[in-house]
């Protein structure tokens, strides 16, 4: 027993760089993803919907030679999985640390806080990016099995997933860094990227001025470029009666090049915000 | 390094306006076991998370090993050991797991981790629990694995923030062997607590802390020496009469005395060592047949409570 307490004998310890260290902790956090049940959860999720779209795609032959509207069935869920999976695995990454204190174990060691904060934010996004390109396997090859063919659309579609997902995963760290609990950082997050933003964009939308700029409508990418050809704004009076009453309907899209850049610039801000936010705070309780 | 933990002027300024710790300033020289002293809300824990930078100071300087950890946490805590409040472990992950994990952060390679994680859990007795997954683990479990992990790569200076808080009475004692292991090595211990007796049993030097403000600081030995008031716990054969109590209390020296049950009591005695042997004959003398004599840990404890009363 003695031996443990000469310190320094034969030991060599030299503190990461600060890489490393990001991938260490993305490494960790990822375990923490595999052997929670929330993992399960976002199967048993993405399993149900895949089986369902399955039924329902090919009891209707319509897209029996129509691979990109055969897929396009899937891609119409992906969001709601994507806000899902960020929920569950984002959405209290870094207020757990503190409301959980298992902060007092992380934090007194040599890493900086942007190491651990870029760290579980890789974290989030590798596993959430993992959950949909499963999701596009699947879709991927049954439409090969149905259709007989195969379009690179579903290729860019998955890729425009990976973007949204990762700028949802920046909203939800964001909102983790300034939440006091992790049940209210769940639930401000799955209401902000499921409704708020989405009714944010509608209101716009209603007005007749194209949400460019809304995360939510941005990630309408994902969907529209399954399409062919790729849908245009459309304006379309609905008539309400005889009466001459009615109103004009917008139908906007994102155009895809700036909806990468926009959801870049999503990425980065939130990611700045969420990580000054983080380094501010203090261990207090 | 002469001092490898040095506070100067150190101020925190919770919102609001409370101030937990008031221009502090210490030194802790090298090799020495310090005490960091007391009572709940006297600024100890709010010293040590500016120190392991988990909280920013309002102002002054907080370095450790010479380095700044306001400026430069990641080098100012690279060779130091830690346990703040009682931490929380990851429930998925194993003792073992949790070692590698922080044991790669701290930047050891895995023979080393995997030779430390062995003997630090054998240390704190967590051995048979090394493969099992934390999320059930009870609190004294997870303290000692705190402290296992705090020695896992055998810093200079270790920081502990009452170690012994919320460990039943044999996991106290088994916790203290730990310490007075520590003190035999060659590490600086900066361990904060509110057990008089705890820091007088294990530490050489010792800080006294009131209201966020430094009190007294010097060995443990020297403090002691200032000290004439002494509690004496006396246990005896027969049951204690009246009679018996006014004896006692005729003795040159007794300022006090507490019945502890019907053959037991404590004495407040004021005297050095030359008195206090005197007194045992005395009581002896008096007819008392006594089994016990020690002298509790509370000198400490006067002292602190009157400097407590000096700074108000």
């Amino acid at each position: 027993m003695a031996d443990i307490y000469n310190i320094k004998k034969d030991l060599k310890v030299e503190v990461p760089s600060d890489v490393d260290q990001v991938f260490l902790v993305a490494k960790y956090d990822v375990l923490k993803h595999i052997r929670s049940k929330r993992l399960m959860a976002i199967g048993v999720i993405l399993g149900l919907i895949l089986v369902l779209i399955t039924y329902l795609g090919t009891y209707n032959s319509t897209y029996q030679h129509d691979v990109a509207g055969f897929v396009g069935n899937y891609t119409g869920f992906v969001n709601t999985l994507i806000v899902i999976g960020v929920t569950l695995f984002a959405g209290d990454a870094i207020v757990s640390e503190f409301q959980g204190r298992t902060g007092y174990l992380l934090f007194p060691n040599p890493v900086k806080k942007s190491s651990l904060f870029a760290g579980k934010f890789l974290a989030s996004v590798g596993i959430m990016s993992l959950v949909i390109v499963v999701y596009y396997l699947v879709a991927i090859v049954i439409g090969l099995v149905y259709t007989g063919s195969f379009t690179e659309l579903s290729i860019y579609s998955m890729l425009l997933a990976i973007l949204y997902g990762t700028a949802a995963t920046g909203v939800a760290f964001l909102i983790s860094s300034v939440m006091k609990t992790s049940t209210a950082s769940l639930v401000l997050t799955f209401f902000m990227l499921f409704m708020i933003l989405t009714l944010v964009a509608s209101v716009f939308s209603l007005s007749g001025i194209k949400p460019t700029g809304e995360l939510t409508f941005e990630g309408g990418t994902v969907s529209d470029i399954m399409q062919n050809p790729y849908p245009v704004d459309t304006v379309s009076n609905i008539s309400m009666g005889a009466g001459g009453n009615g109103f004009v309907l917008h139908s906007f899209h994102a155009d895809v090049g700036s909806a990468v850049i926009i959801e870049m610039a999503w990425i980065a801000v939130t990611f700045t915000l969420g990580f000054v936010a983080f380094k501010r705070r203090e261990m207090v309780s | 390094m002469e001092y490898p933990i040095e506070i100067e002027n150190l101020v925190k300024d919770y919102r609001g306006g409370f101030r937990a710790v008031d221009a502090l300033t210490l030194k802790v020289p090298k090799h020495t076991f310090l005490g960091f002293l007391g009572p709940n809300g006297a600024g100890k824990t709010t010293t040590i998370k500016v120190l392991t930078n988990m909280l920013v100071a309002t102002s002054g300087k907080a370095s450790l090993n010479g380095i700044d950890v306001m400026t430069n946490p990641k080098m100012a805590l690279a060779d130091v050991g830690a346990v703040v409040e009682t931490p929380e472990f990851y429930p998925y992950l194993t003792p073992n797991e949790t070692l590698e994990y922080l044991g790669r952060l701290r930047g050891m390679n895995m023979p080393d981790i995997q030779r430390r994680s062995k003997e630090v859990l054998d240390v704190v007795k967590m051995t048979e629990w090394q493969d099992k997954r934390i999320g059930k683990f009870s609190k004294g479990m997870k303290q000692r694995l705190a402290i296992a992990q705090a020695l896992l790569h055998e810093p200079s200076v270790i920081i502990l923030d009452e170690p012994t808080s919320g460990l039943d009475p044999r996991g106290m004692f088994e916790m203290r062997e730990v310490l007075r292991e520590l003190k035999k090595g060659d590490y600086t211990v900066f361990m904060s607590s509110h057990l008089m007796n705890e820091v007088q049993e294990v530490c050489s030097d010792v800080a006294l802390i009131n209201r966020g403000k430094l009190l007294k600081t010097g060995s443990v030995e020297t403090l002691l020496s200032e000290v004439r008031m002494k509690k004496i716990e006396v246990r005896t054969t027969k049951k204690m009469e009246p009679a018996d109590f006014i004896n006692v209390g005729k003795i040159p020296g007794v300022q006090g005395i507490n019945a502890l049950g019907e053959n037991a009591f404590s004495l407040d005695f004021n005297g050095g060592d030359d008195e206090q042997a005197r007194l045992l004959l005395d009581m002896q003398g008096a007819g008392l047949k006594i089994v016990t004599f020690k002298e509790s840990g509370v000198a400490l404890e006067s002292l602190y409570m009157s400097l407590i009363k000096d700074s108000r």
